[in-house]
């Protein structure tokens, strides 16, 4: 193992064979004349390996083959050395962006840099948690962001357009993300605008109902933000076209009445067990009307029913109610379960109901297709591709960020029957993406949190005033009621697109690409509108 | 056999004392048979005779009484007979014998025999030896197994009641008992109860000449087996005599165990020069690169004369192979796939805490825990996902094809570029082609760390020619402080237990030099500890005392001189009492540092020695509650060290171990803080690669401890205990912490670095420094543990803080953990065995199975802890007795297939 130095060769030997190793390779008798500096030596294997003299190390018994002169390292005969060295230079060099840590960041960025990317936490300002949850969840509708950066009016103006204004720099800051912040404009403008949410109680800020504050803002909304041809943002978005249809036992009569509104209420009586019958229920209607056939007042019994679907849907569980007896805002504590998905077909006009038939069938064959492709990476990695495309089309693509990369996802992932072009259609499906919970035993007091389905990679995020928390799904369904536990109060939904051919005119396709760069939900909605109405 | 029988009427008349029992035994009487009346009566009438006046009758009645005793057969469960009968007599007897004249001696002699084996069924204070004394003088076997066995026993306690009244007693008439007794036994399968009277009487020489072909295993087995037990220097004079009987029987393998055990460097070379056959040769050779004994073959006493053999010996003691039989094994079991960060930490499988997926920005901590996870995971394979793949260093400018080693933050590219020497571990020629390039960085950093990469690559592997010196040495004088830390480092890890003259002559003078920074020399003492450990060489351990001396109480202060203190230890490693002149020395040492020094260099020197004073010597150290502020605050420093010492000592044997584990239990309970803070390293320590199910349920309670030194050494301890053992229900156990721990930086990057080592070269590894059936402690391997384990005790400045790169002197103690077997000529040749868990067969009767509840496999296969495996096929005859590691095979001379018999 040790060379000593009683083993040198004899001076004489001025010529050596050496067998010379270089990586996992091997040059036998290699002739080194001894007589001669190494440099030359060295050549002689920049000849053999392409390795420049300069990055050549050759290794003999422990020491490096200085260029100059053989010193200790005299090699004898037959002996292997090491040569090491690349031929072909290789640069090591740091790179030019050397990466930032966040270590390197101040410590008030480190605290949230793992929610940054969800956004900001709001301070609460003396009661203002419904509004800081209605914020947050609002902020969950990708659409609206976008419309409101693009035609909120500039400050100033009448106390609504103070409070448009106030809502999208609120957004915007939310967007930045970050350390939580205090919404001050926006609670000024708030209060400016409806002087109801600065009342108080003993000089404190009293608690507000969340849905109050939530249509008064989309209120607001509404009259200020409207897209190019005039429609208010807030309408295409959340606007439920629908026609009150009544009837009456006593006569032949009957007569439609129709209206939109921005939320489905979920009516709670003592049998509901689920948020669809709740909302079955809030969709009845009986009403005295005055009967022309029968010239006196009778009473009509019938339904509402929806003759379009909005990209968005509001579910308001009417958790609080007035009771008589003490004066007071009560709450119903009741469990109503609800699920992941929300299926309004039920409650859709005959018509609009034939619409959707197309788009559901593609839908559910999408699905299929995606369980099919999962089995089957399941079976090979080779296929783990698959799924990721199928998926797209189950739902993030309503997101206007998102929707042209979902264009080009659903061309890379086209319906098997046609290849031709596709458009995004309703299903009358909904999935969750916002709810925002009360928690406490009466309306008045209690606390609002916002839990938000992030739209970038489907997390569930709970945003607690200022504070933000990851959680699970599990979780989320675990907000349905029965306890003392946060309760859903707003459930917000988002369509579930499905990629349909586009039958006859490819021009429409192109319309539909072409609008899915700004505003491809509304166009899509628009679509789904002009066709309930003709 | 008698003496139990004897205990049961005892107990019964105890308890039945007040019913009488008397009665009882009246009762029995009647029941005797008839036969057994007709014996019990012809001895009564012994007895009596006994007092006739004439010598002849009394001659008849003992020889009567005599052969009535012998040709009775005892059971198990029965006193003979005869005995049972003449036992009333006794005292009898006794006054008899007091009376009878002293002629005719023959008569008094046998009268005396008989009183002596009746003794045997009583409680009496050696009255078997007593009365033998007088007895005749003939062959002691003809009274059986049984007595012999009392007698034994009686005289290991007349010898020992002799000698404490006066040392210098004559015991001439016990010795010629002893002389008598050993053969009986020697021949008779009792060759533990021979070495234990040997013992007991202080004569083990007289062990040798009884040894033959056939008794020599058992007896070597015994010998062997409990030299744990016995005090120094018993225990040094067993091994020498198993390793002579050995020698004389020529079983080369067993001797050299035996010797390296002693660690005795002439006696190894001395078996290994006697030696001579070829095979036999390279199957010593493979034992001593296992335990990294460093051996001139060239000349000295070792020498092997012919070239050709010594060039095939240098390969296998220089473990030039071991890569490519690793990559072996890995291959056979099919996990040559690199493994990622990801895969180890599975983050899908912890609950609640959702991944924070793409975070904007990389975490410095987190991407270094990355980087020493994959180093571990990856180990001696070769390849991996992040620093092997040259794609991104070669793309340079992209922004995100950033070379992961970039991704790490100042000192973490150290680690990060010496993960490539980990990934590539052993395989000198493939390793550091990959590593050179990093040599011409700008970046000081990763110069530092491919330095390390060097000595990494080369650890426990030498290369003709000695790329790691020559690559290294220039730097070690460099003036960037990083650079010259990585190439000491690189340096000690490289040479690890060789000696190497050269290496000594480059650091002594750094570890000497006062100018130079405290951290530079303790680096260099550290790495001259890993390299000259167990040598105890007095010119290093000098140079290492006088770095002491002459520094500072600041430098003193901080954990760099622990490292010097810890090289002190590792010099004189088993050393034992060649380390008290230095001890001395130390105990002069500034008071910042000496106590540290004494304890460290104590358990040290007898580490793995069980010695009970320096035990409670320990002990006393860590019970003392001693009161410090903030300025006195070292004065507790040296309880760490004390506790790590307890373990250090105790390590070498189960019960040992099991018992220093109940004794941290008290120390956790009613320690001061910094003993209670060496106790997780010390379970650990107790069970290096060993996930006993109990010691990790300890370990993971104290995971969650209030003191959160406390808590960090023990997921230290975690990752030490399940080391190289992929352990499912510790990688769970892990998993939860890190979910536990995500809010807590150095806890979390501590959790990943344990996963990393739960999953240490993919399960492959061990880092346990016991081998060959845990016989064997090489010290190379246990100074890579105790390097990480001393840093350990000053977590968050070292392996916590910037020196992370500690952790790579694991990379002397990693082995595969695998049995592979070679032909004559070294190639793989894989035959059916069995793997099943080992059986303690010391002093068994018989011949037992060494193994329980195996399986069949076929080479080469992995071993567990406790798993031992054999042949299971009669076709080749393994070169070692202990299937490990790379064992050769040769044909079976009478081996006949099974289908030709048909």
């Amino acid at each position: 193992m040790t060379q000593t130095a009683g083993k040198r060769p004899a001076e004489d030997m001025a010529q050596v064979k050496l067998n010379v190793k270089w990586g996992k390779e091997t040059y036998n008798d290699v002739e080194a004349n001894m007589s001669q500096s190494p440099l030359v030596f060295k050549s002689q294997l920049f000849a053999l390996t392409g390795v420049p003299p300069d990055r050549q190390k050759v290794m003999i018994k422990g020491a490096l083959l200085k260029d100059d002169e053989w010193g200790k390292a005299v090699p004898k005969d037959g002996m292997t050395i090491m040569l090491m060295g690349s031929a072909e230079a290789v640069s090591v060099e740091a790179p030019k962006n050397i990466p930032k840590f966040v270590e390197d960041l101040p410590e008030s960025e480190q605290e949230h840099l793992e929610t940054k990317r969800f956004g900001a936490g709001l301070h609460n300002l003396g009661n203002t948690c419904y509004m800081n949850s209605t914020v947050q969840c609002m902020f969950a509708v990708q659409p609206l962001r976008e419309a409101l950066y693009a035609k909120a009016p500039g400050s100033g103006g009448d106390p609504t357009g103070r409070l448009v204004a106030a809502t999208a720099e609120l957004f915007k800051d939310l967007e930045t993300g970050g350390a939580p912040f205090p919404p001050y404009a926006f609670l000024m403008a708030l209060r400016a605008k409806f002087p109801q949410f600065a009342q108080q109680v003993s000089g404190v800020y009293a608690q507000q109902d969340a849905e109050e504050c939530w249509t008064n803002v989309m209120y607001a909304l509404r009259e200020k933000v409207k897209d190019d041809a005039g429609t208010a943002v807030v309408d295409k978005l959340f606007g439920i076209p629908t026609r009150l249809t009544l009837k009456t036992d006593e006569s032949a009569e009957e007569f439609t009445e129709d209206g939109m509104s921005y939320t489905l209420k979920v009516n709670i009586e003592d049998k509901t067990a689920h948020v669809s019958e709740g909302v079955a229920v809030g969709l009845r209607e009986e009403r005295e009307r005055n009967s022309a056939e029968l010239g006196r007042t009778v009473l009509f019994r019938g339904a509402t029913t929806l003759t379009g679907l909005p990209p968005y849907l509001t579910l308001q569980m009417m958790r609080f109610f007035f009771r008589r007896d003490n004066g007071q805002k009560a709450k119903i504590l009741k469990k109503i379960p609800f699920s992941l998905e929300f299926d309004a077909f039920e409650f859709c006009s005959e018509a609009l109901k034939k619409e959707l038939e197309a788009p559901r069938a593609a839908y559910k064959e999408a699905q299929d297709r995606e369980i099919e492709a999962r089995k089957l990476a399941k079976k090979g990695p080779g296929a783990a591709a698959a799924p990721a495309p199928a998926a797209a089309s189950s739902g993030a693509d309503v997101d206007m960020k998102d929707a042209g990369g979902a264009g080009e996802a659903s061309t890379s992932a086209p319906a098997p029957s046609s290849s031709g072009p596709t458009k995004k259609a309703m299903t009358g499906k909904y999935e969750l993406v916002g709810v925002v919970t009360h928690k406490g035993r009466t309306a008045d007091s209690g606390h609002y949190v916002a839990w938000v389905k992030q739209p970038t990679d489907g997390t569930w995020v709970c945003f607690d005033d200022e504070k933000l928390t990851v959680r699970s799904q599990e979780e989320v369904l675990a907000l349905s009621g029965g306890g003392d536990w946060h309760m859903a109060y707003l459930l917000l939904y988002r369509a579930v697109m499905a990629d349909v051919p586009v039958e006859g005119a490819a021009g429409a396709a192109q319309e539909g690409k072409g609008v899915a760069e700004g505003a491809a939900a509304p166009a899509a909605m628009e679509a789904e509108g002009g066709g309930a109405s003709a | 056999m008698v003496a139990p029988s004897d205990e049961k009427p005892k107990g019964k008349g105890a308890k039945e004392d007040k019913k009488g029992a008397k009665g009882k035994d009246e009762d029995k009487e009647p029941e005797l048979s008839e036969e057994d009346l007709a014996l019990k009566n012809n001895l009564d009438l012994t007895v009596e005779r006994l007092g006739d006046a004439d010598p002849g009758v009394v001659k008849l009645a003992l020889t009567t009484m005599i052969s009535e005793i012998r040709s009775a057969t005892a059971s198990m469960t029965s006193v003979p007979k005869p005995l049972k009968f003449l036992r009333p007599h006794y005292d009898a007897l006794k006054s008899r014998f007091e009376s009878m004249p002293a002629e005719p001696a023959e008569n008094r002699a046998m009268l005396a025999d008989v009183i002596s084996i009746l003794a045997t069924t009583k409680e009496l204070a050696r009255e078997v030896l007593k009365y033998r004394l007088v007895g005749s003088t003939t062959d002691l076997g003809i009274w059986g197994h049984e007595y012999i066995r009392h007698l034994s026993g009686e005289i290991a306690e007349e010898f020992r009641v002799r000698r404490e009244a006066d040392s210098a007693a004559v015991v001439d008439d016990l010795m010629a008992l002893v002389k008598q007794i050993v053969p009986y036994h020697m021949t008779h399968n009792a060759e533990p109860e021979a070495v234990d009277l040997l013992l007991e009487v202080e004569s083990l020489d007289l062990l040798e000449s009884h040894v033959d072909e056939k008794n020599f295993g058992r007896t070597c087995l015994y010998l062997t087996s409990c030299c744990a037990y016995l005090p120094e220097p018993d225990d040094a004079a067993v091994l020498r005599l198993a390793l002579r009987i050995y020698t004389t029987q020529a079983r080369w393998h067993d001797a050299l165990r035996v010797a390296l055990r002693l660690n005795s460097r002439p006696d190894v070379e001395a078996v290994f020069a006697a030696c001579s056959e070829p095979p036999a040769k390279k199957q010593l050779g493979y034992l001593l690169a296992r335990h990294g004994f460093a051996m001139n073959l060239e000349e000295g006493p070792a020498a092997v004369e012919d070239d050709a053999l010594r060039e095939s010996l240098l390969e296998i003691i220089s473990n030039s192979k071991l890569s490519e039989h690793f990559l072996a094994l890995a291959r056979d079991l099919d996990v040559m796939e690199a493994k990622t960060p990801e895969d180890v930490y599975k983050t899908h499988l912890t609950e609640g805490r959702a991944p924070a997926g793409a975070a904007a920005v990389d975490s410095a901590r987190a991407n270094l825990a990355a980087t020493l996870v994959n180093a571990l995971v990856n180990a001696g394979f070769g390849q991996d996902k992040l620093v092997t793949p040259a794609s991104g260093a070669e793309a340079g400018g992209g922004s995100e094809n950033v070379h992961w080693i970039f991704k790490n933050k100042d000192h973490g590219k150290i680690s990060a570029t010496a993960s490539l020497g980990l990934v590539t571990l052993w395989d000198v020629e493939g390793g550091l082609p990959q590593i050179d390039k990093y040599l011409y960085s700008t970046d000081n950093y990763v110069v530092a760390g491919a330095l390390l990469a060097i000595g990494v690559v080369n650890s426990c592997v030498q290369n003709e020619n000695d790329p790691a010196f020559a690559l290294i040495a220039d730097y070690v004088s460099n003036t960037d402080v990083n650079v010259r830390t990585g190439a000491i480092l690189g340096l000690g890890l490289a040479y690890a237990g060789t000696g190497r003259e050269e290496v000594s002559e480059l650091l002594s003078p750094l570890v000497v030099d006062s100018e130079a920074p405290v951290e530079v020399s303790a680096f260099a003492a550290l790495a001259l500890g890993l390299v000259f450990n167990s040598s105890a060489r007095e010119d290093v351990v000098m140079s290492v005392l006088q770095a002491l001396m002459s520094r500072s109480d600041v430098e003193l202060s901080t954990p760099y001189a622990k490292l010097m203190c810890l090289s002190l230890g590792l010099l004189f490693l088993g050393k034992q009492e060649l380390a008290e002149a230095t001890v001395e020395v130390a105990k002069t040492l500034s008071d910042r540092i000496s106590q540290f020094a004494v304890v460290t260099l104590d358990s040290c020197a007898y580490a793995g020695t069980g010695n009970v004073l320096k035990v409670q010597g320990l002990l006393a150290l860590c019970g003392e509650h001693i009161t410090t502020d903030e300025s006195t605050a070292h004065k507790t420093s040296h309880q760490g060290a004390a506790v790590l010492g307890l373990a250090l000592l105790a390590m070498a044997e189960p019960l040992g171990s099991q018992m220093a584990g109940r004794v941290l239990e008290h120390l956790l309970q009613y320690g001061d803080a910094p003993a209670r803070r060496a106790v997780p390293l010390a379970i650990a320590l107790l069970h290096v690669s060993n996930p006993d199910v109990l010691v990790m349920d300890t370990l993971s309670r104290l995971s969650h401890d209030q003191d959160s030194e406390v808590a960090n050494n023990a997921i230290v301890g975690l990752g030490l205990l399940g080391a190289g053992t992929n352990n499912a229900r510790l990688a769970g156990l892990l998993r939860g912490l890190a979910s536990y721990y995500y809010k807590e930086p150095t806890a979390l990057f501590l959790v990943r670095l344990a996963q990393g080592l739960v999953h240490m070269g993919k399960g492959l590894l061990t880092i346990n420094p016991y081998h060959t059936d845990r016989q064997l402690c090489s010290g190379v391997a246990l100074a890579g543990v105790l390097s990480v384990l001393f840093s350990c005790l000053d977590l968050k400045a070292t392996i916590g803080g910037k020196h992370h790169y500690l952790l790579y002197c694991l990379a002397a103690a990693m082995k595969p953990r695998m049995l592979l077997t070679l032909d004559e000529e070294g190639r793989p040749l894989p035959v059916p065995c069995r793997v099943g868990t080992a059986v303690d067969v010391v002093a068994q009767a018989g011949r037992p199975k060494t193994i329980t509840g195996f399986q069949t496999h076929a080479t080469p296969v992995l071993l567990g802890v406790g798993e031992r495996a054999e042949l299971a096929t009669e076709e080749w005859l393994p070169l070692s007795p202990i299937l490990e590691g790379q064992v050769i095979l040769t044909k079976n001379p009478e081996y006949v297939a099974m289908d030709e018999g048909k």
